[in-house]
C-alpha cells in the first residue's frame, strides 16, 4: 500500500520535472527540422511542420558547409587530454592531501579549491599574453594547457574528500603485509578509487565544454575552433542568426553525452561517497 | 625481532626506487607531450598550410563573418587566394562572430601578438596607440581614386594626434526598409518623421507595428542616433565639445516617446540585433531601419515578401535628412605585426579595385573612396530583384544622407565609449517608458557623456 | 640485543614520517606549481591592473592606487551587477536546492521508466552551456519565443480549450495579468529579465544537484535505513527527520558548487541578455567584461572582477566549515 503510494509520489514529481527540463532540448528537435518560412512566422506553432518543413537542410549545412565536424573532434579532443593531465596531476595531490599531509593538509586542500574561485573574465588577458608568447595563439595546445587551471583546483579537492572516506585500515593492512606504498597505490586503493576517478572525469569534461571565454580569446582559426566558437562564428552572422542550424549543432552533442551521463551515473554516484563498504 | 629490519629496509628502498621510478616517467610524459603537441600536424597545429606553392611570406587577417556568406566564399577562396599569389603571400583570413570581436582584439592587444590586421564594425580609437598610422594607405588611395568620403574620413582619424587609427575599406549605407503594401494602404510613404508618427497608429491597428528600436543593441543605437540629428540634436560639436542638452535633443525624446506609445509595441526594449530583421520577415514589421541585410534575406527566404519590400533614405526631421552609417568596416593594422609591408599593400590594392568585394557583398559594403567602384548607379540597377531598380536609392543615401557616428565632430574615443554602452537607447528608453521626463534625459545624459568626454581628454586622445 | 630492538622502532616511525613529508610533497607539489604558475601569475598581473588606468590595447597603465575601486563603488551600474550577482546566485540555487533534493529523493525509487527520466533530467547540464544559453535566447525571443506561444494558444487538442495565461493570471501573483496580444518581454523587461536569467541557471545547475544529492542518498549507511523503518518513519517524516539531517553536509557541497557556478559565470547573461535591458541584468563578471573590453578601461575592468573574489571567498570558507561541523556531528 504504502510501496504504491511511494511510487506514486515519485511519478509525480519526476514528470513534471522531467517535462520542464527536457523541454527546450523536445522543442530544439522541432525547430531544427523547419524552413524558415515556417520558423519566422507569427503565426507558426513550434511543434507541427508548416510550409517547407520538414527539411534536413539545417542538418546538412552544418555538415557539409562548417567544420562542424572538426569542431566536435576538437573538442573531444581536448576534453579527452585535459582529463589525462587533471588525472595526472590531482589523483596523487589530492591523495597525498588526504593522506600524507595531515592539518596542514586539509587547509591546503581547501586553498587549492579556492583557486578555482578566480573567474576566467579576470585572467583571460594575461593568460592570452602568457599563450601568445609561448607561441600558442590559435593552436588547441593552448586550451590543453590553460583549462587544467580551473578543471585541476576543482578536482584535487574532490580526490581529497573522496579518498579520505576510504578507510584508512585498508591501506595499513596492505602496508603491514610487506607492500610498498606504491604497490599499495596501484593494486588496492587505485581499484577502489575508480568511481572517484569517473567523478573527475565527468566533472572535467563538463567544464572543459562549457568554457567559452578562453576559447575565443586564443583560437580564431576555424579549424582548431571548439563547438562553442565555431558554431557561434558561422551560424551567426552579423544581425542574421541561424537558430534552426545552432539548434540542430546543440542537441547532437547533448544527447550522446547524456546518455552517456546516465549509463555511467550509478558508478559516479559512488564516487561521492567512497563505495568502499558498497 | 629479527622479522622486523628486513621488511623495514626493503619498504623504504623500495619506496626510493618508486619515487624515482615515478619522477621519470612523468617528466617523460611532460616531454612527449610538449613535443607531441607541437610536433603534431593537424588542428593542433594551427592552419592548413597552401596546398602548391610554397609563398615567401604570411599575411594573417581577422575579421567577422559577414552576414552574406558569398562575400566570406568570394573574399577567402578567391581574392585573397590571387592576390596571395601574385605577391608571394600566404594569406590567412579567420573569421569571429561581430558580436565576440572586441574580446578577440582586447587580447591580441594585451597579448602584442596576433593577427597581422583586424576588422571591427565601427572605428576602435581606444585601440589607437596600438596600431600603426594608416595615412601610407590614405595618401596612396587618394592618389589614384580621389577623395575619400567624409564619413570615412570623419570615423577613422584623429584631429588631436593627426593619426589614421584605421583604414576602413567600406561602411553600408542605412536605408528605411519599409512595406509598401502596407504603407499604400494607410496612404502614405515615410518619407519625414512626421509622416511616420501620423501612420504608426493605422498601421499598429493592422497589427503592423513600426520598428524603430530601442535596446542595447547597435540597430537602436544607429537609428535613435540618426533620429536625433533629424531633429537638429548632436552628441557633440565639431570641436568635441558635449552638446548633448538642447532644445533639440528634447524635442526628439518627445518624438521617440509619442511614436513608441502611438506605434510601437513593448518588445522593441527586448530586441537584439537580429529582431528587426526577423520581425520583418515575419510579415509583422512595417517599417525599420537597417542596412540592406533585411530584403536580402527576404530574397533567400521568401520571395513574395521580398518583393514588397522598399528602401528609402531616412525621413527628414525638422532639421533635415541626416542618417549613420550602418557599419564602418574599418581595418586596423597592429604596431606589433609581423608583415606590416604586405599589410598595407593588401588594403590599399583592395580598396583601389572594390569592384569584386562590391558585388560580392551584394551592395552591403560601400567603398570607402567612392571612385573606386565604377558606374555605381548601373550595377545597382543592374540588381534583378523586384520591384525593380529598388536599391538604386543607395547610392543618394550614401552620397548624401550618410554621416559618421559623431557628427558634425570626429568618431572619437569618447563617442566610442557611449556607442559600446548604449547610452542613447536607454536614454531614450527611460523616457519612452516615462521613468523620466525629457528634460530630465537630457540634463542627466548630458551629465554623464560629459565625465566620459573629460576621461578621454585626460587621457590625450581628444 | 635489546637495546638494538629499542633504537629500531624509533628509526622506523622517523623515517616513516620523512617519508610521508617527501611523498606528501612530490605528490602534491606538481599540482601547486601548475596552480600557481596558471592562476598565481595572471591573478597578480590582473591585480596590478586594478590599480593602475590601463586602457585597451595594453597591460600597462599610470598608477591610480585604489581610485578604481571607489570609482566602481560610485557607479550605480557596479553597484547593480553587484546586487545582481548576489540575487541570481541565491535565488537560483534555493530553486535548485528545493527541486533536486525533490527530484534525487524520487529518483531513489526503483520505478518504472526511471532510466528514461533520468535521462531527461540529466539533458541540460550535458548541454554545452553557450549553445544551450543561445537555445534559450530564442526561446525567450521578443516576438517568436515558445514560452509566450504556449501562454497564450490553446494547447489541449480538441474539444474544451486549455489557455494556460488565463490560469496563470488566475493565480494571485503579485504580477500584472498577461495579455495575449502583448505577451510578456521576457528579455525586454527588467523584472522579468532577472528572471529568466535565473531560470537559465537554476535549469543547467539542477541535474548536476541532483547527481550530487543522489550521492548523498546512497552514502546512507544501511542500519540507519533500517532503524528508520523499524521505527515507522516512511515518506515525508523520514524525509524530514532522516534523510534531511544526513544530506546536510552534502547538500552544502552542492550548494557551493552551484554558487561558485553561478557566480562565476560570464556566458548565460552575455548572450541570452548581454547585460541588457541597459545594464539591469548585469553581473560583476558581464560588468567587468563590459568595462573592460567593451569600453577599452582595463583597469576598471580589473577592478570590478576583483571586488567577486573575496566574496566568494567568504562565501565557501562559511560553506566548508559549515559542511565539515556538519559532517562532524
Amino acid at each position: 500500500m504504502i510501496e504504491r503510494r511511494e511510487k506514486l509520489m515519485s511519478y509525480l514529481v519526476l514528470g513534471p520535472f522531467a517535462i520542464v527540463l527536457a523541454f527546450p532540448f523536445y522543442w530544439m528537435l522541432w525547430t531544427s527540422f523547419k524552413s524558415d518560412i515556417d520558423l519566422y512566422n507569427v503565426n507558426d506553432v513550434p511543434f507541427k511542420f508548416g510550409k517547407g518543413s520538414p527539411t534536413l537542410r539545417n542538418y546538412a549545412f552544418l555538415f557539409h558547409h562548417t567544420q562542424y565536424l572538426t569542431w566536435v573532434k576538437n573538442t573531444v579532443v581536448v576534453g579527452a587530454i585535459v582529463v589525462l593531465i587533471t588525472l595526472v596531476l590531482a589523483l596523487p595531490a589530492g591523495y597525498a592531501l588526504a593522506r600524507l599531509a595531515g592539518r596542514w593538509g586539509q587547509n591546503l586542500g581547501v586553498g587549492i579549491f579556492l583557486t578555482y574561485l578566480v573567474p576566467p573574465t579576470l585572467l583571460f588577458l594575461p593568460m592570452s599574453w602568457v599563450i601568445a608568447h609561448i607561441g600558442l595563439q590559435d593552436r588547441l595546445l593552448s586550451l590543453i594547457i590553460v583549462f587544467p587551471s580551473f578543471t585541476v583546483p576543482f578536482s584535487t579537492w574532490l580526490l581529497m574528500g573522496f579518498f579520505k572516506t576510504i578507510p584508512a585500515e585498508l591501506e595499513d593492512a596492505a602496508l603491514v603485509d610487506g607492500a610498498s606504498r606504491l604497490r599499495t597505490l596501484l593494486y588496492v586503493i587505485f581499484p577502489i578509487s575508480v568511481p572517484g576517478i569517473l567523478t573527475v572525469v565527468i566533472f572535467s569534461f563538463s567544464l572543459v565544454l562549457n568554457d567559452f571565454v578562453y576559447a575565443l580569446a586564443f583560437i580564431t582559426t576555424s579549424n582548431a575552433k571548439t563547438i562553442s566558437t565555431g558554431v557561434s562564428t558561422v551560424l551567426i552572422r552579423g544581425d542574421v542568426f541561424f537558430w534552426q542550424g545552432l539548434m540542430a549543432a546543440t542537441l547532437l552533442p547533448t544527447i550522446p553525452l547524456a546518455l552517456l551521463y546516465n549509463m555511467f551515473l550509478n558508478r559516479f554516484i559512488a564516487g561521492f561517497t567512497g563505495g568502499a563498504f558498497r | 625481532m629479527s622479522d622486523d629490519r628486513p621488511r623495514v629496509d626493503i619498504t623504504a628502498a623500495q619506496d626510493e626506487v618508486t619515487r624515482r621510478e615515478l619522477l621519470r616517467r612523468a617528466a617523460a610524459g611532460a616531454i612527449v607531450l610538449v613535443y607531441g603537441g607541437f610536433g603534431v600536424k593537424s588542428a593542433v597545429a594551427g592552419a592548413p598550410q597552401f596546398r602548391g606553392r610554397e609563398l615567401k611570406g604570411t599575411l594573417r587577417i581577422l575579421q567577422w563573418s559577414h552576414f552574406v556568406p558569398v562575400y566570406d566564399t568570394w573574399f577567402d577562396n578567391q581574392y585573397t587566394k590571387r592576390w596571395g599569389q601574385a605577391n608571394d603571400t600566404e594569406i590567412i583570413v579567420d573569421h569571429v562572430n561581430q558580436a565576440d570581436l572586441p574580446g578577440r582584439v582586447a587580447a591580441e592587444a594585451a597579448a602584442g601578438k596576433g593577427h597581422d590586421m583586424v576588422a571591427l564594425l565601427a572605428p576602435a580609437p581606444q585601440y589607437e596607440d596600438r596600431v600603426i598610422d594608416h595615412k601610407e594607405i590614405v595618401q596612396e588611395v587618394r592618389r589614384k581614386r580621389g577623395k575619400m568620403a567624409d564619413v570615412c574620413v570623419r570615423s577613422a582619424y584623429n584631429p588631436k594626434t593627426k593619426k589614421w587609427h584605421g583604414f576602413p575599406d567600406s561602411y553600408a549605407p542605412d536605408p528605411i526598409n519599409y512595406r509598401i503594401d502596407l504603407w499604400k494602404q494607410v496612404g502614405a510613404r515615410p518619407t519625414s518623421w512626421d509622416r511616420v508618427l501620423k501612420a504608426a497608429p493605422k498601421l499598429r491597428a493592422m497589427n503592423h507595428p513600426v520598428g524603430i528600436g530601442m535596446s542595447n543593441e547597435i540597430d537602436s543605437n544607429m537609428a535613435l542616433m540618426a533620429l536625433m540629428m533629424c531633429f537638429g540634436s548632436f552628441i557633440q560639436n565639431s570641436k568635441a565639445r558635449v552638446t548633448l542638452n538642447s532644445k533639440a535633443t528634447r524635442e526628439a525624446l518627445k518624438f521617440g516617446r509619442d511614436l513608441f506609445r502611438k506605434g510601437e509595441s513593448n518588445e522593441i526594449f527586448a530586441w537584439t540585433a537580429a529582431s528587426n530583421n526577423q520581425g520583418m520577415l515575419a510579415g509583422r514589421l512595417s517599417l525599420a531601419l537597417n542596412a540592406i541585410s533585411i530584403p536580402r534575406s527576404a530574397e533567400n527566404t521568401n520571395a513574395d515578401l521580398a518583393r514588397n519590400i522598399g528602401l528609402l533614405p531616412i525621413p527628414a526631421g525638422p532639421h533635415g535628412r541626416l542618417g549613420l552609417e550602418h557599419v564602418m568596416h574599418t581595418y586596423m593594422i597592429w604596431k606589433f605585426a609581423s608583415n606590416k609591408k604586405m599589410a598595407v599593400k593588401f588594403l590599399a590594392e583592395l580598396e583601389l579595385k572594390y569592384r569584386g568585394a562590391f558585388e560580392a557583398s551584394k551592395f552591403y559594403n560601400f567603398p570607402s573612396f567612392p571612385a573606386s567602384v565604377r558606374n555605381v548607379p548601373v550595377r545597382l540597377a543592374r540588381d534583378p530583384h523586384t520591384p525593380k531598380g529598388k536599391y538604386d536609392v543607395l547610392k543618394t543615401i550614401s552620397e548624401k544622407y550618410t554621416k559618421n557616428v559623431g557628427y558634425p565632430g570626429y568618431s572619437n574615443a569618447a563617442i566610442g565609449e557611449i556607442f559600446d554602452t548604449f547610452l542613447i537607447p536607454q536614454m531614450f528608453a527611460e523616457v519612452a517608458q516615462g521613468k523620466r521626463s525629457p528634460d530630465d534625459a537630457a540634463r542627466a545624459y548630458q551629465r554623464r557623456i560629459n565625465s566620459i568626454f573629460a576621461k578621454w581628454r585626460r587621457r590625450g586622445k581628444i | 640485543m635489546v637495546a638494538v630492538a629499542q633504537a629500531r622502532p624509533r628509526s622506523r616511525w622517523r623515517d616513516l614520517l620523512e617519508e610521508r613529508r617527501l611523498l606528501a610533497a612530490v605528490l602534491i607539489g606538481p599540482a601547486v606549481l601548475f596552480i600557481l604558475a596558471l592562476v598565481g601569475g595572471p591573478l597578480l598581473l590582473s591585480i596590478y591592473l586594478s590599480l593602475t588606468d590601463a586602457t585597451g590595447g595594453t597591460l600597462r597603465g599610470h598608477w591610480v592606487g585604489l581610485d578604481n575601486f571607489t570609482n566602481a563603488w560610485a557607479d550605480p551600474n557596479f553597484r547593480r551587477a553587484l546586487r545582481n550577482t548576489i540575487l541570481f546566485t541565491v535565488v537560483s540555487q534555493a530553486v535548485v536546492l528545493v527541486c533536486a533534493g525533490l527530484i534525487a529523493h524520487a529518483l531513489t525509487r526503483p520505478v518504472r521508466g526511471r532510466w528514461i527520466l533520468r535521462f531527461l533530467i540529466l539533458l541540460p547540464w550535458a548541454a554545452p552551456v553557450p549553445l544551450s544559453t543561445i537555445a534559450w535566447k530564442w526561446i525567450y525571443d521578443s516576438l517568436f519565443s515558445v514560452v509566450n506561444w504556449t501562454l497564450v494558444h490553446d494547447i489541449f487538442p480538441g474539444g474544451h480549450a486549455l489557455y494556460l495565461y488565463k490560469v496563470v493570471n488566475w493565480l494571485p501573483f503579485p504580477f500584472g495579468d498577461i495579455q495575449p496580444f502583448n505577451p510578456p518581454q521576457w528579455l525586454g523587461d527588467q523584472t522579468l529579465a532577472l528572471a529568466a536569467v535565473i531560470s537559465v541557471h537554476a535549469w543547467r545547475i539542477i541535474p548536476f544537484a541532483v547527481v550530487i544529492f543522489l550521492a548523498g542518498l546512497a552514502s546512507i549507511p544501511t542500519e540507519v535505513e533500517d532503524a528508520a523503518k523499524i521505527d515507522g518513519a516512511v515518506g515525508f517524516r523520514k524525509f524530514w527527520y532522516v534523510t534531511l539531517p544526513l544530506q546536510l553536509p552534502i547538500a552544502t557541497v552542492a550548494v557551493l558548487f552551484g554558487v561558485v557556478f553561478t557566480a562565476t559565470d560570464m556566458t548565460v547573461v552575455y548572450i541570452l541578455t548581454g547585460g541588457g535591458p541597459f545594464n539591469s541584468s548585469q553581473m560583476l563578471t558581464t560588468w567587468a567584461y563590459q568595462t573592460g573590453i567593451n569600453s577599452g578601461n582595463l583597469g576598471e575592468g580589473a577592478a570590478v572582477s576583483l571586488y567577486l573574489l573575496p566574496l566568494l571567498l567568504v562565501v565557501a570558507v562559511l560553506m566548508l566549515r559549515f559542511a565539515r561541523k556538519v559532517e562532524v556531528s
